[in-house]
């Protein structure tokens, strides 16, 4: 068969536009569907960044808007296993009114959030002034950012939620993500000041000893609480993250089937160059056949014409979605905000995975035109040609 | 050489049937160069496309090298082509990507001979029909008679038995359809081949041994050619 490969080389470059242009229709689509197909790896990234395998959330079953009582905050700490726990208020603070919310702000224990989130390496000055001053506040530096705001800076946070205006000072930065931490002793004294106490808690966070207690403590919280006022859903830190994105994995689902139709656009389109190619080939197609090539032999080298034009666009198209990947990590890094995109990596399963699919497709959609071609009678085939 | 005995071939069109050929009987001895000559839709192809194993006949038996060619399925015909039979077109019919020696080179894809002993006789056929200089050149590269010869060196370079040639004049202007004949009658005088060619050409008369008509579909008559008598 090797024999032949100049042949199809050769037949492959026949008509250069339409095989550039097929080519690059290819790469085009195949590049895409191997970042689309790496979109749920890479959110799964993004989870596993954002969350470590001994921390859980506890909140209330009926959801994330409705609230505990903080008395669960220290029944949980107590609990065999929990080296720490820290309660975790929605603030709802802005900047503007008009504005909204622009980042997610917290009322959170000042004086266990070291422990509970040792694994963001927060400087141990900010966290020293956090938990010394009530009006601290630790801020994301995506918000600093954005905020154009710098440590030691007074700031003015309306919340939304709760009759408090917090006048708070910047005594450190938090590396990941957009937060903004401040004091509930100063949310619990604000309240108090407006003759509310504020003995609630939105979510509770607590840190494992050892992952391996996580899905028995889970079960444990969960049963504490069972039948009380407030019933509680436990779960990971990446479930919870998972179920916040929830709405995310449905716009996956759509890329993925998007991915599929594209690929499907693909066969149609290399199906179509293939059928050209071989409609205008007919005549010499029945010469080869006269001068005594077997239909076999002919509908061979059809189908690695359309194969190797698809693969070779296939892989054009991996390496231009790991070209396209590695830049976007480059842009994205350090940008907190910038989600699954500094996730995105082209995994080899999907690279091999990918340049199956393009070979395949190549197959596909030279097979139909090719075995139609090179099955018809060659008199019959002179006939209507000459 | 060729046997062909009492040999039909009807096409159906549609609701219609097509008579092409009834009942012919011919026989071709070895070395021979005859033309099939006769109006349109007289059957002089469907004749030439039968005893080239291109096409079946609805009824007879059809002979070819001592081989029958009746009961022969596609694959057996396609090597049986393949190593007693090389083709000359009207319109040359080279592909077009491939050079004039790697056309000649493409009946010989089909043996077992090694990459430069392809390329060797490839190049022996293009000196015998005078186109060795102009081996690497494209069909397009070429004119119309020069292509016709690297057609029929493609014919001859497996050494085949029977050539067959579907007016291999028609689209040539004088000179080459005469350069083109004399070639053919070359091929048979000093390679032994059998040629059978299907013409209109009056001029062809002269270069071949005989001239065999045909009429809706039936053998009107045979009778010598130019060339009578010089066969072997």
């Amino acid at each position: 068969m090797l024999k032949y490969a100049p042949l199809v080389w050769k037949n492959l470059g026949r008509n250069k536009l339409r095989s550039a242009i097929t080519g690059v229709a290819i790469a085009f689509a195949v590049a895409m569907v191997c970042v689309l197909r790496m979109l749920p790896a890479a959110l799964d990234s993004m989870l596993d960044r954002m969350s470590t395998g001994t921390r859980i959330s506890v909140h209330n079953q009926a959801g994330l808007t409705y609230s505990l009582p903080y008395s669960y905050v220290n029944k949980v700490r107590a609990m065999p296993g929990v080296v720490d726990v820290a309660s975790y208020q929605w603030f709802g603070g802005v900047v503007d009114e008009d504005k909204g919310v622009q980042f997610p702000n917290f009322a959170v224990d000042a004086d266990h959030v070291r422990v509970v989130f040792e694994d963001w390496k927060i400087e141990p000055q900010a966290l020293d002034d956090f938990e010394k001053y009530r009006d601290a506040a630790l801020v994301g530096t995506m918000t600093m950012q954005q905020q154009g705001w710098k440590v030691g800076d007074l700031i003015t946070l309306k919340s939304t939620i709760l009759p408090v205006e917090a006048q708070l000072r910047i005594v450190g930065t938090i590396e990941r993500g957009p937060f903004v931490w401040l004091s509930r002793e100063y949310l619990e004294q604000a309240m108090l000041a407006q003759g509310f106490s504020f003995d609630t808690t939105g979510t509770i966070w607590a840190r494992i000893d050892d992952a391996s207690l996580v899905t028995p403590l889970i079960a444990r919280i969960d049963e504490t609480f069972r039948n009380s006022e407030a019933e509680t859903a436990s779960e990971t830190e990446k479930a919870f993250f998972s179920n916040m994105m929830s709405s995310a994995q449905g716009y996956v689902t759509i890329l993925l089937i998007v991915a599929g139709v594209v690929t499907l656009c693909i066969v149609f389109i290399a199906a179509n160059t293939a059928s050209m190619s071989v409609r205008e080939r007919m005549g010499e197609l029945a010469i080869m056949k006269a001068l005594g090539f077997r239909w076999r032999t002919l509908f061979a080298t059809l189908v690695v014409e359309a194969a190797l034009l698809s693969t070779l666009a296939g892989a054009a198209g991996v390496l231009l979605s790991i070209g396209a990947t590695n830049a976007l990590r480059s842009i994205t890094a350090g940008a907190g905000g910038a989600g699954p995109m500094n996730a995105f990596f082209v995994s080899n399963a999907v690279l091999v995975q990918t340049l199956f699919i393009a070979f395949f497709i190549g197959i596909v959609s030279g097979a139909f035109p090719a075995f139609g071609a090179s099955r018809k009678p060659v008199a019959q085939t002179l006939r209507e040609v000459f | 050489m060729i046997e062909v005995s009492n040999v039909s071939r009807l096409y159906k069109r549609a609701a219609d049937e097509v008579h092409a050929l009834e009942k012919v009987s011919l026989e071709i001895p070895r070395g021979q160069f005859i033309a099939l000559m006769g109006p349109s839709g007289s059957g002089k192809s469907t004749l030439l496309n039968l005893v080239a194993g291109l096409d079946r006949p609805s009824s007879g038996s059809i002979s070819v090298a001592g081989q029958s060619l009746d009961a022969l399925d596609e694959d057996e015909l396609a090597r049986f082509r393949a190593a007693h039979v090389g083709f000359v077109f009207q319109f040359f019919n080279l592909i077009p990507v491939l050079s004039a020696v790697e056309n000649v080179e493409l009946p010989l894809l089909l043996t077992h001979l090694s990459k430069s002993e392809r390329r060797e006789r490839a190049l022996t056929a293009l000196r015998v029909v005078g186109l060795a200089d102009r081996a690497d050149h494209l069909p397009r590269q070429l004119s119309g008679g020069e292509q016709q010869r690297v057609a029929i060196a493609r014919a001859f370079v497996s050494d085949p038995d029977l050539i067959v040639a579907d007016e291999p004049t028609g689209d040539l202007d004088a000179r080459n359809a005469e350069a083109t004949l004399e070639l053919l009658r070359t091929l048979r005088r000093d390679f032994g081949k059998t040629i059978v060619m299907v013409t209109h050409d009056p001029r062809a008369e002269k270069y071949v041994d005989v001239v065999h008509h045909l009429d809706k579909g039936v053998l009107l008559e045979s009778r010598p050619g130019g060339s009578a008598g010089g066969a072997h």
